[in-house]
């Protein structure tokens, strides 16, 4: 009988417990402006708590947004920045408008790696220090040397390194943009690009005067400027001092004549998996 | 008041929680790497045991000690504490957001906090009026304050201090605790 009762008195505790705290809950009012909405935004977030925002979780994320709306434009949550939908909720959600074009950033690679080796390399196993011997094992000093200090910097396991070439390899499905491995990189081979470039560029060699990057790997740029003169479109301007090509992927139509036209093949097409417009 | 005032101070340093009575040793190791974060850390934990003996003192004896249910009181008071412990930080951040970050985590953590479940055990063990429990609760809260700002300046100190490799980080802060408990323990007898 004490026991019947022992159980039922701890339950009403706890009912009215939970009373008290939804009735706090429903009644409180919101002082700080805009906090009303974290459940909202909290919604729409993934909720996986990766921490890539800056924040210590999804619901700190949301609390620093709803308190702050400007912020979301500046650094939003990467998860969110391929689906349209959802930032279409959140901006409702806000009242500001989120610019993803410029937030939806992914890390590329500039070297094919096919520059042949000077000497076997068989010190400390790592790129920065690698790089300061005779700048690197590689025929060209700009050339990636694989030992994969930007995978170790990488949190999401985006990068990975491909034996065959020794050089990195970037997921760019799992890249979420946060340039952890841009400043790892002791030959600077890696930036940050649009998430939605269509064409890459991947050589880091520009001093076009000096030597021609043909000497110094099989797919490096000539400078020879044919993937100019074959687009139609006017989506390739010519960068004169560094001689290399940059890409507006706005105006680009994905017709293929500059990868094809590229003697070194230099240029590819940005992954297929990421872009929308890639065939 | 001379009563309340033996009963702050014999919570405070003669049975102090940590040093004494071994309860909060979780936050008194994870928390005072830092002197900043020890502070707010001491603070929300006072504020909570403050609470906490307020709330639990009505309920003990106007709820508890008539249905002859005090064998009920740890579980009860548990349910209590998380509670009011949700409702606090509701409150807080809905209202003074400031406050709110400056406790930060620490105000959920310490909803499951032992220190905090002993001294409302304390107060019905002894069987304080209000008024004593409410001291007692404060007295508890300062003693477990002081004594993580004592520890997390001494953490902080000795960071900097060139120690051999052995003793570097864990190893002299549990040194430095047990010379901080016989320290306190020249305090027994006082009162």
């Amino acid at each position: 009988m004490q026991l019947v009762a022992a159980i039922l008195l701890v339950a009403l505790i706890g009912l009215l417990c939970g009373l008290a705290i939804y009735i706090v809950y429903i009644r409180v009012p919101h002082k700080v402006p805009g906090l009303g909405k974290i459940d909202e935004i909290n919604k729409l977030l993934p909720g996986m708590n990766c921490g890539a925002c800056g924040y210590a979780g999804c619901f700190a994320f949301a609390q620093e947004v709803s308190r702050n709306p400007q912020l979301a434009s500046q650094a939003t949550c990467p998860m969110l920045l391929g689906n349209d939908e959802v930032i279409k909720q959140l901006e409702i959600a806000l009242g500001v408008s989120i610019d993803t074009e410029s937030m939806n950033k992914k890390a590329m690679l500039h070297c094919k790696g096919s520059s042949e080796n000077l000497f076997d390399y068989s010190g400390v196993q790592s790129c920065k220090a690698a790089s300061l011997l005779a700048g690197g094992f590689k025929r060209c000093p700009y050339a990636c040397l694989g030992l994969g200090d930007c995978m170790r910097a990488c949190k999401y396991d985006a990068i990975s390194i491909d034996g065959d070439k020794g050089i990195a390899v970037i997921d760019y499905v799992k890249c979420t943009g946060c340039a952890l491995c841009v400043r790892e990189c002791p030959q600077n081979l890696i930036n940050m690009v649009s998430g939605r470039s269509k064409v890459s560029y991947r050589c880091n060699y520009s001093e076009i005067r000096v030597i021609p990057g043909r000497e110094r790997c099989n797919n490096g740029c000539t400078h020879c400027r044919k993937c100019f003169v074959a687009c139609k479109y006017d989506a390739i301007i010519w960068n004169k001092e560094k001689a290399v090509p940059e890409f507006d992927s706005a105006k680009c139509t994905l017709c293929g004549e500059c990868v094809a036209v590229c003697p070194t093949r230099t240029l590819e097409y940005f992954q297929p998996a990421i872009s929308p417009y890639a065939v | 008041m001379s009563n309340i005032l033996t009963i702050f101070i014999g919570m405070a340093l003669i049975n102090n929680f940590v040093l004494v009575k071994f309860l909060g040793l979780c936050p008194f190791f994870g928390v005072s790497k830092k002197l900043s974060n020890a502070a707010s850390m001491g603070l929300a934990v006072t504020l909570v045991m403050f609470l906490a003996s307020a709330v639990t003192w009505p309920i003990t004896h106007y709820i508890l000690a008539p249905l002859e249910a005090e064998f009920m009181s740890t579980v009860t008071y548990i349910l209590v504490i998380a509670t009011l412990v949700q409702i606090m930080e509701l409150f807080i951040m809905r209202t003074n957001y400031g406050l709110y970050s400056a406790f930060g985590i620490y105000l959920a953590l310490i909803t499951t906090n032992c220190a905090v479940l002993g001294v409302t055990l304390v107060n019905a063990r002894e069987s304080f009026n209000f008024i004593e429990s409410l001291a007692s609760a404060l007295g508890a809260g300062a003693g477990f304050a002081l004594v993580l700002i004592i520890m997390s300046g001494i953490r902080e100190r000795l960071d900097t201090s060139n120690l051999p490799k052995s003793m570097k980080g864990l190893p002299v802060a549990f040194l430095t605790a047990a010379l901080l408990g016989l320290a306190f323990s020249g305090f027994s007898g006082m009162v």
